[in-house]
């Protein structure tokens, strides 16, 4: 059985990136592995595939072919690329496209015919619907992890996203491997998102740091891992590797009611906006200088 | 178990009207707004139903909808002949526009038709395909309307009042042109899901006729388009139900200023088709000389009729209890003319087509005022069949009036002869039969001594 974990988050908060940082680090360090995109942008995988998109799985279904050859596009290392896809913006209905995607990949052999070791699935934002929570469902993903910055938003969509473990805890379902702080740029950030796994009794993985590399390679179409491998950025990534492959944690996290949760970070965003100030301030009287 | 527990005395009655409140119901006698909206399109001629939803819907509704209406089929609209884009998940998760545009375009092209409904069932509602804009298309080509239907959002009976919202609101002109005097439109029975609703319709439009008024009953009429556009032109609307129909009737107000007169029931027998009459009469200025004189007419030989069945009556079944279980207007119509003419005693009247709130203590006055006898029955709210049979237990009732699901155990059950007045009807074909006018309610008598006399 491989190890199946589904990487969640909010809107634009680094899922893909992190996830395919993940996948080629793993790769890189022997493992087989396959990384699923589950979302209609159909851009969870083009950094290990050079910047090109690859058909999705729901291409096949609109196209009718039963050729399941076209779904797994080998990437990076020979990582297995899969795009789930789904429906034109602003039609269809894209939660029950992962689910069709899903169940597509689990009955028709797919996934036991590349057997790798670990399955990775990179799912869209927030958990707005039932389809979004398929991967997290009995029999999926094993472990969930979330990626956040310190932005309020982003902690917000966590602390829902830990309401839907819960509801599926009951039965069977993915329960917390740990948080990935990313695009940090300041220990005040890194001490927010610990105090908010403390409160909710779960805990971080890996802090990843904002870095231009990342930027950089992405406009390269690569990865990190793969463009800039001697880099501090690149270390961080194959830590996260490492950390995930080792990590047996199954935390059933305890999530903030809503007003609860607002009140915890209006303390701790205005110590955020002083430290800001602070830095700035430093700056412009060393820039005063010249 | 009994209904009783739940019910609270009201001004004498027992009744649940307040507290009726379901999450789950057994064996509804009705279907989804889908078949609702689809029934009623195939209730008008050169009207053909376009159904946006997958293929059970269509097919479920052939057995649902109108076999249970007397065992009619669809004719060539309706069956297996229906029009529908048999969604699948490719379009649930991809949008059914495109499939759903082909389908107009080719049934606008091939049907012999004048009238396209289409009607959209769950799964677009779901997803939420811009059906609106598709059918938008085809406006300028053919009569097409919208009705958005989706099965979760309400009955087969609100379905009735969902297509004449569309028919009024994308059909009718904005303008009523000019009104011809002593018409009007006649609301409130629905085809299949009224299962009498062909012998009805056309025994209101003759009775009117005979007193000078020309009533558009647009269902059963041939060119069914040419009678919902005459609907503006109408001096009045008469509905003759206590929910459905009233909606449309407000709104042809609004929009044309078409007064309307409300009657809580189709009406059945003597006293109730005089009452109609004289009421419509004096609203459109039918001299009452007019009225009366046919009244009186129809009156004489009608009771003379009675007289025949008459013996029987005395001698068998004098003064019997007996229980109702219908949709609110035939319900209310059915009681009044069993208690108010035949004498009978009412026990127990379930309402089972789950009516608003807002019209529930309405339906009660209705039935609580009109009745000529000591007795006062229960009156329940009920759509859940167990539950309905449930109310039927340990009561004196010798006659049960409702559906045929009650048909083959109601002796066994309540050791009462049945008589299948109500939606689902499966175990007769139901042509001609009606039970509105005059002849109504001595077809009804027909059908109550029938059931005890013979059987040599
Ligand atoms: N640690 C980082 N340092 C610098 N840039 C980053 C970092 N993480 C992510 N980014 C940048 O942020 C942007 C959004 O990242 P990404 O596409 O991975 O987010 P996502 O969560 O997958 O978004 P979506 O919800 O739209 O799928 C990208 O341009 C990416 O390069
Ligand atoms: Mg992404």
């Amino acid at each position: 059985m491989p190890k199946q974990i589904a990487i969640y988050g909010k809107g634009g908060i680094g899922k893909s990136t992190t996830t395919s940082n993940l996948s080629a680090a793993l790769s890189d360090l022997g493992y087989s592995v396959m990384q699923i995109g589950c979302d209609p942008k159909n851009d969870s995988t083009t950094t290990l595939r050079k910047g090109k998109s690859i058909p999705t799985v729901l291409d096949t279904v609109r196209k009718r072919s039963s050729d399941l050859d076209e779904l797994v596009h080998e990437g990076y290392n020979g990582i297995y690329c899969i795009e789930a896809g789904g429906p034109e913006p602003g039609v269809g209905c894209a939660g029950r496209g992962i689910i069709a995607a899903i169940e597509l990949l689990n009955t028709n052999g797919v996934i036991d015919e590349y057997d790798p070791d670990i399955i990775i699935y990179d799912v869209l934002g927030d958990v707005v619907c039932g389809g979004f929570a398929m991967p997290i469902r009995k029999g999926i993903a094993d472990q969930v992890y979330t990626v956040t910055s310190s932005d309020y938003m982003a902690i917000y969509a966590v602390n829902n996203l830990f309401k839907g473990i819960l509801k599926y805890s009951n039965n069977g379902g993915a329960l917390l491997g740990g948080v990935i702080g990313n695009s940090i740029k300041s220990s005040l950030q890194e001490d927010m998102i610990k105090d908010f796994t403390d409160k909710t009794d779960s805990d971080v993985i890996q802090f990843v740091p904002r870095s231009p590399t990342v930027t950089r390679c992405e406009l390269d179409g690569v990865t990190t891992i793969e463009g800039a491998p001697d880099s501090e950025q690149a270390e961080v990534y194959r830590n996260l590797a490492r950390k995930v492959i080792d990590n047996k944690n199954k935390f059933l996290p305890t999530p903030f009611d809503n007003d609860d949760l607002s009140d915890w970070a209006s303390g701790w965003i205005n110590k955020l906006l002083v430290n800001e100030k602070i830095e700035k301030d430093n700056i412009q009287e060393g820039s005063s200088g010249i | 178990m009994t209904c009783k527990k739940a019910l609270e005395n009201k001004s004498g009655i027992l009744t649940n009207v307040e507290n009726f409140e379901r999450d789950s119901v057994e064996a509804p006698r009705y279907s989804c707004a889908l078949a609702g909206v689809y029934g009623t399109t195939l209730g008008i001629r050169g009207g053909i139903p376009i159904l946006h939803s997958g293929a059970g819907c269509g097919v479920g509704q052939l057995f649902g909808t109108l076999y249970a209406g007397g065992e009619s089929a669809g004719g060539n609209e309706g069956g297996t002949s229906t029009p529908c884009s048999c969604l699948v998940e490719e379009h649930v998760i991809l949008g059914g526009e495109e499939k759903l545009r082909n389908l107009i375009e080719s049934t606008i092209e091939i049907a012999n038709d004048d009238l396209f409904v289409v009607t959209s069932g769950c799964v677009p509602s779901l997803i939420g395909d811009d059906v609106d804009q598709v059918v938008d298309e085809f406006r300028d080509k053919a009569a097409v309307i919208h009705v958005n239907a989706p099965g979760f959002k309400a009955n087969s009976l609100e379905g009735y009042n969902l297509f004449w919202d569309a028919i009024i609101d994308q059909l009718l002109p904005d303008d009523a042109g000019d009104i011809e005097e002593k018409t009007v439109n006649i609301f409130g029975i629905v085809p299949y899901n009224h299962v009498y609703w062909k012998g009805d319709l056309l025994t209101i439009k003759t009775l009117l006729e005979s007193i000078g008024i020309k009533a558009n009953i647009i269902f059963t009429q041939k060119n069914g388009l040419d009678h919902i556009n005459r609907i503006p032109s109408a001096e009045y609307n008469i509905v003759v139900n206590p929910w459905l129909g009233v909606r449309a009737v407000e709104k042809l107000k609004e929009k044309y200023g078409t007064p309307f007169i409300k009657f809580p029931n189709v009406p059945i027998g003597a006293k109730q088709t005089a009452e109609f009459l004289r009421k419509v009469g004096e609203k459109l200025s039918v001299p009452s000389q007019t009225v009366e004189e046919f009244i009186n007419q129809k009156e004489d030989w009608n009771y003379r009729l009675m007289e025949y069945p008459g013996d029987a009556i005395i001698l068998v079944r004098p003064n019997s209890f007996y229980a109702v279980a219908a949709e609110s207007s035939y319900a209310i119509g059915f009681t009044k003319f069993l208690a108010n003419e035949l004498g009978y005693l009412p026990d127990i009247i379930q309402i089972t087509d789950n009516p608003p709130v807002e019209v529930r203590n309405e339906i009660l006055d209705e039935i609580k005022n009109n009745l000529d006898t000591v007795v006062e029955p229960d009156v329940v709210f009920e759509a859940d069949t167990y539950k309905i049979r449930k109310n039927l237990e340990d009561r004196p009732f010798l006659f049960l009036f409702s559906s045929s699901i009650e048909s083959p155990t109601s002796i066994e059950d309540y050791n009462a002869l049945h008589i299948p007045i109500s939606y689902p009807i499966y175990n007769k074909s139901v042509l001609v039969k009606h039970y509105a006018g005059y002849d109504g309610g001595l077809t009804l008598v027909e059908d109550i001594v029938s059931s005890f006399v013979g059987p040599l």
